[in-house]
């Protein structure tokens, strides 16, 4: 059932970054959604991740977040207004209540309760594109060389996983056959039922670890230093979307610098374009980020752009 | 100068008061494929361990006596070079497998040697194309089957090009198909490539005649050492348990050569008889189970009707099953991975509800109750007997069961102890055990509310003869007490031997359902080796009682030597 929000790989272009590059690519998209308070900008930069998931074909995957992240925007609509009284065009007096003060509510305050909402699903976005984009297992690698036994650590783990979630259900069903009912009972007995369950879990964990470790040490594993395995090879797509990242990082701070990307909405909220700049940086700032999904179609249809990149 | 040396090695594990190998003198020559057999217990991992250089490395304990790995002393050997040199692959591929991807976990040996990236890249390609694992370069290894893992155990060893490997009971926890395939590729690495082998084995059938060399252990010591036909010929007079099956029937006699495959054996016998036209076609006369009068004489312990079942995933696993097993009954399972014998099993245990169709275990509807209904009248025991075992003795692991459906007679569990052979071990810890002791206790464990029903899911992995015969005869005799067994397995020998009736299933369909010898002795490839050596020979012949009892009154007279095929006797 959770598979689909695993990374799974099907072969796209958006897939065959170096996980550098899309870890720099991701971090600007990260960094923007945080400095930006302006709803157009958030707004753009969520358009353009709805086209990047759209183009790891996972649409699916992201329904659960978007599900997550409108029900947040919501709850952050509803409860901003409450505590919020910096607004000015009031749009419901409500009664007075204790420790609150009176209850008015304001169109900017639930417009500030929407943008944050809108920021949160922008968040929450990327990191389901983080999710279907690159093969963790080559961001492990990344790292091996600085972090080597903390890497192998979260391999191991991540390895484990499953095997460990496939040992818990079998081993409950054991349970479950000698007469364990692990939904009766009070909460203390319940408790003790489960504690049983880890403990089989526990004792044979320890014993499989030393399995492992054993195959570990046939393998030469800590006989010296280690080298470090390199499937990732940097090709001009890399280069070139590292490069469209650092240039929309730029981009984006000046803009910032010069007000660009801005928004106040208190006491009455800012115009969405207030002026050219503001436009004109976020079309630059959006032309270096939307650069992968232009060598990504410039693939599909372009035979000259796929082999020089 | 051989490769290896072993002088006087004995040892003892930590805290061990028997020693695991006592006095051990070998001498390896490079290019053998040499087999080691032997019981549980008998000190063959402890061997391969010595000669992989993990003990007393990693393991610790006492140790006497030297290994010499090309002259040198073992111990003072760097252990990155040792790798280089001795591979060893082990028996449970869950369990040697580090790195979430493929590529990454053939790497891994790689990187621990410290080899530069070029040179890792080369290595990786070189054994991804010997080993056929481009399919599956990228996969998550947690997703791969256990065939797979192993064929990846296996590559990412080989990537270290040693020039030894050595496999500790490779295929026990494969199924017939991937175990084959395990085995082919060995055999041409010693065959094509030149590599050393060394390789524990429990089931012989698969491999004995792949051997250059067997080395037969008894109680930490090489009790038999020699090419594979001079150990056949030297153990076949002490009731050879460790010979494959065709060469176990004929040591029962004076066979003019002792023949190691299904090809020498049928030959052999083809010399050694005279074929009657009618015995071809003659059923088998020791039948085990019961006329199909009798079986519709007993009531029905489990009753499946038109079962249908689809995993959350789309997956169809069970097609249109139906299956009647009578009380008394012995039914053994059978068939390729993925073919629905677990999803059959959860569904007649209730802890799967099927999508179409009816269950009914003990007179209940499973389907609509769940397991509750019958877990009391129901002995389930899974692949991994460790699931069992949690309580600070034997007993208390006996008690827990009781305690938990309210039963008070705890007398029963006296009888269990009694029964398993257990009651020395009364107060010990079940983790402190064997592995064949610790079956006995999960047995135990699920038997002391004297179930109706007994279900086992591949209960003689990694299990040697001797414990997989008492299972085998256990099991049947609780069967003569009206108790109904069902077996899922891969052991075609075991089926043959204990069960009464096969149940042969295929792409969650029951393809063939009947007495064994009727479904055996169809198949070709589900059939144990005697069957497949007397087919169209003596047909119905399945055990070797079976074979005893029609072959061994025809021969004697006809027997022409053939000195070409087996070992003189």
């Amino acid at each position: 059932m959770f598979d689909k929000l695993y990374y799974q790989d099907k072969g796209l272009f958006l897939q065959s970054f170096h996980p550098a590059a899309v870890l720099a690519y991701l971090f600007v998209l990260l960094l923007l959604s945080l400095l930006y308070d302006n709803p157009l900008y958030l707004l753009s930069l969520l358009l353009l991740l709805a086209l990047l998931i759209r183009g790891v074909d996972g649409f699916e995957a992201w329904e659960g977040f978007l599900k997550a992240g409108v029900f947040l925007m919501l709850v952050v609509m509803a409860v901003n207004p409450l505590v919020i009284r910096a607004g000015a065009t009031i749009i419901w007096h409500g009664p007075d209540v204790p420790f609150l003060g009176r209850l008015d509510i304001s169109m900017e305050a639930m417009y500030f309760g929407a943008v944050s909402g809108l920021r949160l699903l922008v968040i929450m976005s990327v990191f389901c594109l983080y999710n279907l984009m690159v093969n963790p297992d080559n961001v492990l690698n990344l790292f091996s060389r600085a972090a080597g036994k903390s890497v192998l650590m979260v391999a191991l783990a991540t390895r484990m996983f499953p095997t460990m979630v496939r040992d818990l259900k079998r081993i409950k069903e054991v349970m479950q056959f000698r007469g364990v009912d692990f939904e009766e009972g009070s909460m203390w007995e319940r408790v003790k039922k489960y504690s049983c369950l880890y403990n089989v879990m526990l004792l044979s964990s320890l014993e499989d670890s030393m399995e492992i470790a054993e195959s570990m040490q046939a393998r030469a594993y800590g006989s010296g230093r280690r080298s470090v395995y390199s499937r990732n090879q940097p090709r001009p797509r890399d280069y070139l979307s590292m490069g469209a990242s650092l240039l929309a990082l730029f981009a984006a701070a000046w803009g910032l610098h010069n007000g660009c990307g801005r928004y106040a909405f208190y006491p009455v909220a800012d115009a969405l374009v207030s002026d050219i700049p503001t436009l004109a940086a976020l079309f630059v700032v959006l032309f270096y980020l939307f650069v992968p999904l232009i060598l990504s179609e410039g693939c599909k249809y372009c035979r000259f752009i796929k082999s020089k990149i | 100068m051989p490769l290896y040396k072993v002088e006087n090695l004995t040892y003892y594990y930590p805290e061990a008061e028997k020693a695991a190998l006592k006095d051990i003198t070998l001498i390896i020559e490079e290019g053998e494929f040499i087999l080691v057999a032997g019981g549980s217990g008998s000190g063959k991992s402890s061997l391969a361990r010595a000669l992989a250089g993990l003990i007393p490395d990693f393991y610790g304990g006492r140790v006497g006596g030297k290994v010499y790995f090309q002259g040198q002393d073992i111990r003072t050997m760097d252990r990155g070079k040792l790798a280089r040199e001795v591979g060893m692959v082990f028996q449970d591929p869950e369990k040697q497998i580090v790195q979430t991807h493929v590529e990454a976990e053939i790497a891994f040996g790689l990187e621990n040697l410290g080899l530069d990236n070029e040179e890792m890249q080369r290595r990786v390609a070189e054994v991804v194309c010997f080993m056929d694992l481009k399919q599956i370069r990228g996969a998550f290894t947690a997703n791969l089957s256990g065939g797979q893992k192993q064929k990846l155990a296996l590559a990412s060893v080989l990537a270290m090009q040693p020039r030894v490997l050595v496999l500790d009971e490779p295929t026990s926890q494969l199924d017939p198909v991937s175990a084959e395939d395990i085995l082919n590729l060995v055999k041409r690495l010693n065959e094509e490539m030149g590599f050393t082998v060394i390789m524990i084995e429990q089931r012989l059938d698969r491999c004995y005649h792949l051997a250059d060399r067997v080395l037969l252990m008894e109680k930490g010591r090489i009790a038999c050492d020699g090419s594979a036909r001079e150990v056949a010929r030297k153990t076949s007079r002490d009731g050879a348990p460790f010979l494959p099956p065709v060469a176990r029937f004929f040591a029962g006699i004076e066979a003019p050569s002792l023949p190691l495959t299904v090809k020498e054996g049928r030959k052999l016998l083809r010399s050694c008889i005279i074929i009657e036209r009618d015995m071809v076609l003659r059923p088998a006369a020791g039948k085990v189970g019961d006329s199909p009068a009798d079986l519709a004489a007993r009531g029905s312990a489990v009753c499946l009707k038109n079962l249908w079942f689809t995993y959350t995933g789309g997956q169809e696993v069970l097609k249109d099953v139906s299956l009647d097993v009578g009380e008394g009954e012995f039914v053994a399972v059978l068939g390729e991975n993925g073919a629905g014998k677990s999803t059959m099993l959860r569904h007649l245990t209730g802890l799967l509800r099927p999508d179409r169709g009816t269950v009914q275990v003990l007179g209940k509807d499973v389907g609509r109750n769940g397991f509750k209904e019958i877990r009391r009248h129901t002995a389930y025991l899974s692949q991994n007997p460790n699931d069992y075992l949690f309580q600070d003795t034997v007993e208390d692991e006996l008690l827990f069961t009781l305690k938990n459906f309210g039963l008070k007679d705890t007398s029963v569990v006296d009888e269990m102890l009694d029964r398993f052979r257990l009651v020395q071990y009364r107060r010990t810890n079940p983790r402190d055990l064997s592995s064949g002791e610790r079956q006995r206790v999960a047995l135990a464990s699920v038997l002391v509310t004297s179930p109706g029903l007994i279900i086992l899911d591949e209960p003689t992995r990694g299990v040697d003869f001797r414990l997989k015969a008492e299972l085998g005869r256990f099991l049947r005799h609780e069967t003569v007490k009206g108790r109904t067994v069902i077996v899922v397995t891969h052991d075609v020998e075991f089926a043959a031997e204990y069960a009464a009736r096969i149940v042969m299933m295929s792409s969650g369909r029951v393809v063939s359902d009947g007495e064994k010898h009727e479904v055996l002795g169809k198949s070709v490839f589900y059939s144990p080796q005697l069957g497949k050596m007397c087919r169209g020979i003596c047909d119905g012949v399945l055990t070797f009682s079976e074979a005893r009892e029609r072959i061994y009154p025809l021969l004697g007279n006809g027997a022409a030597a053939d000195e070409g095929q087996g070992v003189m006797m």
